[in-house]
């Protein structure tokens, strides 16, 4: 295939081009209560091909037939000569690279039948399922294996390998009209040996969701708020990751001035970053899929903006250097700036050090679902509990935090020092491409205070 | 392809369906006002379904080899559920128009030049433009061991048009869009630039939010919200795990009486208009709500044959996974869809002393849905006073239960439109929450 892929780049005519292709093995399994939805395996594989001429746009061609990869480059090149820039794109230099990178598939999943893996996941299941009050349930197993080949004109060739398993888990509990759900989600970028083992979180959703069932909805407010590890990496990845996503500020400058680096964007205890390159994390991967290295990349220091995420062309716009988060969610995508890997850097002390001074307040946990619409949030947390006078009190529901991204991260004041990453299913979504394999992290995090809508107003 | 896979399941003495599509798109993406990008993509696919011993399984392929497909289909039947789908023998098809030649037949050049014309007339100071323009050609086959082999082609064109301004911290998103199997006429330009300036205009100011139970008009873009519970509640899948609340309540009045939705496949030159669906069922204009009385729900082979009812023709399927329901075209109002006069808030807003116009919140589908209950923030919220809108509004939140919202409604406006699958005018709806953030 590398030769195929060296032998096509040399009918371009175009300044630079390059060509990707997939073959993904995959296998799903679904269980709707105690009755299985379906267990079945697929196979996907196709090219992407980028062109660009000196002057000219971006001329891209995606296809599932792989006989015809000259065809491609060749439809690829004459796109892209169809678009005339005055403005020439400019790729930020990255050195080329050769590389194979088999990542470690730890227990090849297309070596394990079927009925086995249905069996895996109808054990989490029945944890669920065997919580009394829990009527219903969904569970799904995911894996793929994806063989990638990338090349381009400057010399870069790549060779790898990339497992993933995700598992989910839904536990619908009901009472009369009441109607409560508890969640599991975990992804890896493993094998399937990193399947193994979870039933606990299983049984820990459909427990969650009968509690939830006595619960009381929050009520609305404004309130010192403990973010867990869960939601403010959510947090931390929904507010405010995507606006560090440089194709959001580089053709304009108004966002530009609102993302100036150097600006203060929270208190000195607050650090962000996204790490491509942190090891065994679900965003992780050698190379994007531009061929750039991924590395740590520090977006907030001490408070200050001090950075932002790359594609090459990005860069090259901005004059700084590319942090290798061009990717793609598959072949029939071009790369675009994404997150990976990103966090909130670790704090000090306890989580009982952040609730001890805070008489009345909310400790938000886990995330049904956020949304950010630029500067404006909505985060559904699964679960909450009251703080009441320095301690953890009695568990609540319909936790909504909502605000805006400025005034919330200004209001972060205190960081705990049990910082962890979130290895979670689903997926980021963004400009038509769902769902790409990203990983969160942060300690327990206190706002001073935010708004949690609770129960449906009267 | 597909041939060969159904002739492999036959051999078997086993039954079965298979969905091929093919499809090629164009693109052209107009960023910050400019043409940065042109793609083209071309992919094919075989989504294939078999009942072995009347045990179901799927399986699916972009790669061209039937023998394995059909091999990968048994294996999953070997796990399956057992369900008794009987797969639709072959009926003729209703006539529906998908395709419009001057479309597919379009050059570059044209779609370029769409996008060039809507970047001239919507950019102003201050602004960032963006346009994707995308056209689609697909073909369609369904064919099943009953002797079902339906084919169709389509056409679809997709105009994206969004307007974005900062100033300093604040961030104001305009967007809209065309969809349909042709080529925009004139009209339907003019009226996206409208959409755009109409929205845009009085949002630059930036107005206090009102509060308490308010009048409160919803856009058909904004109906989203409102319509989601509805949507799970109508799927049969829904009523068949007993979690629907509209389940039991078919031939009883729930909604004001001026409140229909109907599912349309058979609507001229829209985007998910079909002879049949992804199952090879007919398809066929369906009540689902008429004059407030629940008459419907939407059903797929599978669910229809584990609730023991007729297949209503809503099975969708992609090249992986097992079909599933979906719907075609949504017609909401009187249950007939039309031109309207293109007015924001079709002229609902003349008797509102003081309320909102909700053209888009944050966080729709988040939490329980399925309940009825939904609390947002706005996204893009107008403040509606004496009649007439003030301004925009930022810092609101707005909450309600869909079921007691739509008892009785305030009524529809004369501006019914295209959005999406959806056809529908806007909506006002009385004594909705709204607080203040």
């Amino acid at each position: 295939m590398k030769d195929r892929l060296a032998a096509a780049l040399k009918t371009s005519r175009a300044d630079y081009t390059e060509i990707r292709v997939e073959h993904t093995w995959s296998a799903a399994v679904s269980f709707r209560g105690a009755r299985l939805e379906s267990a079945t395996a697929g196979e996907d594989r196709g090219g992407f091909v980028r062109a660009l001429h000196d002057g000219c746009g971006w001329g891209i061609a995606a296809f599932t037939s792989l006989d015809e990869l000259p065809a491609m480059v060749r439809r690829a090149t004459e796109l892209s000569r169809a678009v005339r820039l005055d403005r020439p794109i400019r790729l930020a230099p990255v050195a080329p690279v050769t590389a194979e990178a088999l990542l470690d598939l730890d227990g090849d999943v297309r070596g394990v039948p079927l009925a086995e893996k249905k069996r895996l996941l109808e054990g989490y299941n029945g944890e669920m399922l065997a919580v009394p009050g829990v009527v219903d349930t969904q569970a799904i197993y995911r894996d793929e294996v994806t063989e990638y080949w990338f090349a381009n004109s400057e010399g870069t060739s790549l060779h790898e390998l990339r497992p993933e398993i995700t598992l989910s888990g839904t536990a619908i509990a009901r009472r009369n009209g009441t109607i409560e759900k508890g969640l599991e989600s975990i992804g890896l970028r493993r094998g399937w040996r990193g399947a193994q083992g979870q039933a606990a979180g299983f049984g820990e959703a459909g427990r969650r969701a009968a509690a939830l069932l006595d619960a009381p909805s929050v009520k609305g407010g404004a309130y010192p708020v403990v973010l867990d590890n869960e939601l403010a990496g959510v947090f931390i990845h929904e507010a405010f990751g995507h606006l560090s996503e440089a194709d959001f500020v580089y053709e304009n400058p108004q966002a530009r001035e609102m993302m100036t680096l150097g600006r203060r964007f929270g208190r000195p205890v607050l650090n962000v970053g996204d790490n491509g390159a942190a090891p065994g994390l679900r965003g992780t991967l050698p190379y994007d899929d531009e061929g750039t290295p991924t590395q740590d990349t520090p977006l907030i220091r001490d408070g200050i903006l001090v950075g932002r995420l790359h594609s090459r062309e990005t860069a090259a716009t901005l004059g700084e250097r590319p942090t290798g988060n061009a990717r793609a969610v598959s072949f029939r995508h071009a790369p675009i700036v994404r997150m990976t890997n990103t966090y909130i850097g670790n704090g000090s002390g306890t989580f009982d050090d952040l609730i001890r001074d805070i008489k009345l307040g909310v400790y938000a946990c886990s995330a049904f679902g956020g949304q950010t619409l630029l500067e404006n949030f909505s985060f559904t947390a699964a679960y909450g509990h009251m703080i009441r006078d320095g301690a953890v009190a009695e568990l609540v529901k319909d936790v909504v935090l909502a605000g805006s991204l400025f005034q919330t991260l200004d209001r972060i004041e205190q960081l705990a020092g049990d910082f962890r990453w979130n290895q979670m299913g689903g997926g980021c979504g963004k400009g038509g491409q769902f769902p790409l394999p990203v990983t969160e992290g942060a300690p327990h995090v206190r706002i001073e205070e935010a708004l949690i809508g609770g129960d449906v107003p009267a | 392809m597909i041939e060969r896979a159904i002739e492999l399941v036959r051999a078997r003495a086993a039954t079965g369906d298979a969905l091929w599509r093919r499809a090629e798109r164009t693109s052209v993406t107009f960023e910050s006002g400019r043409l940065k990008s042109c793609a083209a993509t071309e992919e094919t696919g075989v989504n294939l379904r078999v009942l072995v011993d009347g045990r179901m399984g799927v399986a699916g392929t972009t790669a061209d080899d039937a023998d394995d497909l059909v091999a990968r289909a048994v294996a999953s039947a070997a796990l399956g559920e057992p369900v008794p789908i009987a797969f639709p023998t072959a009926v003729s098809l209703p006539e529906v128009s998908t395709y419009a030649a001057p479309a597919a037949d379009a050059p570059l050049e044209r779609l370029t030049a769409i996008g060039a014309e809507l970047v001239g007339r919507v950019t102003r100071e201050g602004c960032q433009v963006n346009v994707t323009i995308e056209r689609e050609i697909a073909q369609t086959r369904v064919v099943n061991t009953a002797g079902t082999d339906a084919g169709y082609r389509t056409s679809t064109v997709v105009v994206g048009l969004d307007l974005a301004r900062f100033a300093g911290d604040d961030v104001l998103f305009v967007s809209d869009q065309y969809a349909g199997a042709g080529l925009p006429a004139p009209a339907d330009l003019d009226a996206l630039v409208r959409s755009i300036d109409d929205r845009y205009t009085p949002a630059v100011r930036v107005v206090a939010p009102p509060d308490g139970a308010l009048p409160v008009v919803f856009t058909p873009s904004g109906l989203s919200a409102i319509l989601l519970p509805l949507e799970q509640a109508l799927s049969g899948k829904t009523v068949l795990q007993g979690i629907s609340p509209l389940g039991a309540k078919t031939g009883q009045r729930v909604f004001d009486e001026r409140f229909s939705l109907f599912d349309d496949p058979l609507v001229p030159g829209q985007p998910a208009s079909r002879p049949c669906d992804d199952e090879g069922t007919p398809s066929r204009r369906l009540p689902l709500i008429e004059r407030g009385v629940v008459r419907g729900f939407v059903y797929d082979l599978e669910t229809a044959a584990r609730a023991q009812v007729a297949s209503t023709g809503h099975g969708a399927r992609g090249t992986f996974g097992k079909p599933h329901v979906d719907y075609s075209n949504l017609v909401v109002g009187s249950g007939e869809w039309g031109v309207g006069d293109g007015r924001l808030g079709g002229g609902l807003l003349d008797a509102i002393t003081d309320g909102l116009l909700i053209d888009d919140l944050i966080g729709v589908g988040q939490g329980n849905v399925i309940g009825g209950a939904f609390s947002h923030p706005v996204a893009l919220a107008y403040r509606i006073e004496r009649g007439a809108i003030t301004g925009r509004v930022k810092d609101a939140a707005v909450a309600g239960n869909v079921y007691d919202l739509l008892g009785r409604i305030g009524d529809f406006g004369t501006d019914g439109r295209w959005l999406g699958n959806r056809w529908s005018a806007s909506l006002l709806l009385e004594a909705v929450s709204v607080a203040r953030r």
